[in-house]
């Protein structure tokens, strides 16, 4: 990504604990997994309006936004969000809308 | 002091009031012309994206054939569809001084997909550094540095009239895994370079 303005000194984003989902196993309902919607980094995109696209299209505060904004730029990818199959494409495809480069992973 | 004089502002009743230029009016006028040539070529075939487009129209699943080109048969035109309407609002509005925030957001789409499809034709990376004035593609990154500070505008502008953060959103999101890159490619296409 890249930034108009003065590139930002851009501290470590630092990791939030959080534990997984459970996977249900059950003979009447089979749970799927989710699959996840990962945005990765490019060199035209501006920061200001991919963290503008995530508040847009998911509703996350500006705070939250920032971070997955930065986590694409710093690390070069962030899962921004997660869902079944059909939603998680739906999101990918509003993101490809947007220009940005998404794409569909279930994680192992 | 500021060398650039922002072109946009909010009218204060969810409107935005447009400052530009009759030049660069005049710019964004023909633009989405151009881009809209080639994406209404692309619509009428079912042949790959061609490589100047290709950033407008990205891969889901890099390493599922199969399932990229399921997605893609639904995706491919709903993308199109989406990007030249976007394109047609610029276009008709490029004179407008006054724009409805969903106005704007056509706007937004339609200037980055500019910036996307130049900076592809550019090569831009995160190193690049603009050429001296004499270079031959001099004028073209002067465009793109100029597409990038309108977009710059647009965003602060819309960013203003963002609807309140959705309770609980921020929380829903799972931790990433950070793995490499699909297919140890980057954004266009080259490798990965190794870290130390």
């Amino acid at each position: 990504m890249s930034s108009t303005a003065a590139r930002h000194g851009v501290a470590d984003p630092g990791t939030e604990q959080r534990s997984a989902p459970e996977e249900t196993e059950d003979s009447a309902v089979r749970t799927e997994r989710p699959w996840n919607v990962v945005v990765w980094n490019d060199p035209v995109n501006l920061m200001s309006y991919v963290t503008y696209v995530f508040q847009k299209l998911f509703g996350y505060s500006r705070a939250k936004a920032t971070k997955l904004m930065l986590d694409v730029h710093t690390r070069g990818r962030a899962v921004v969000t997660s869902g079944p199959r059909e939603r998680a494409e739906l999101d990918v495809m509003r993101l490809h809308r947007h220009g940005l480069w998404a794409t569909m992973e279930r994680p192992g | 002091m500021s060398l650039w004089r922002r072109r946009l502002r909010s009218a204060g009743d969810g409107s935005f009031e447009v400052r530009l230029p009759r030049d660069e009016r005049a710019l964004l006028g023909r633009l989405p012309a151009e881009l809209d040539e080639l994406l209404g070529r692309l619509a009428e075939t079912s042949s790959p994206v061609p490589e100047a487009l290709r950033r407008l129209f990205p891969v889901a699943y890099p390493t599922d054939p199969v399932a990229e080109e399921n997605f893609a048969q639904i995706a491919r035109g709903e993308v199109l569809r989406a990007h030249r309407e976007a394109l047609g609002v610029l276009a008709e509005t490029a004179s407008a001084t006054r724009l409805t925030s969903e106005q704007l957001a056509g706007w937004l789409a339609a200037l980055n997909e500019l910036r996307l499809v130049l900076g592809t034709a550019l090569g831009v990376s995160e190193e690049s550094v603009p050429p001296a004035p004499a270079d031959p593609s001099f004028g073209q990154w002067a465009l793109y540095g100029y597409l990038s500070l309108l977009v710059e505008d647009v965003v602060a502008a819309l960013s203003g009239q963002l609807p309140p953060p959705v309770p609980g959103a921020d929380e829903a999101v799972p931790e990433d895994s950070w793995g490499e890159p699909p297919g140890g490619l980057r954004w266009d296409g080259t490798p990965v370079p190794k870290g130390p």
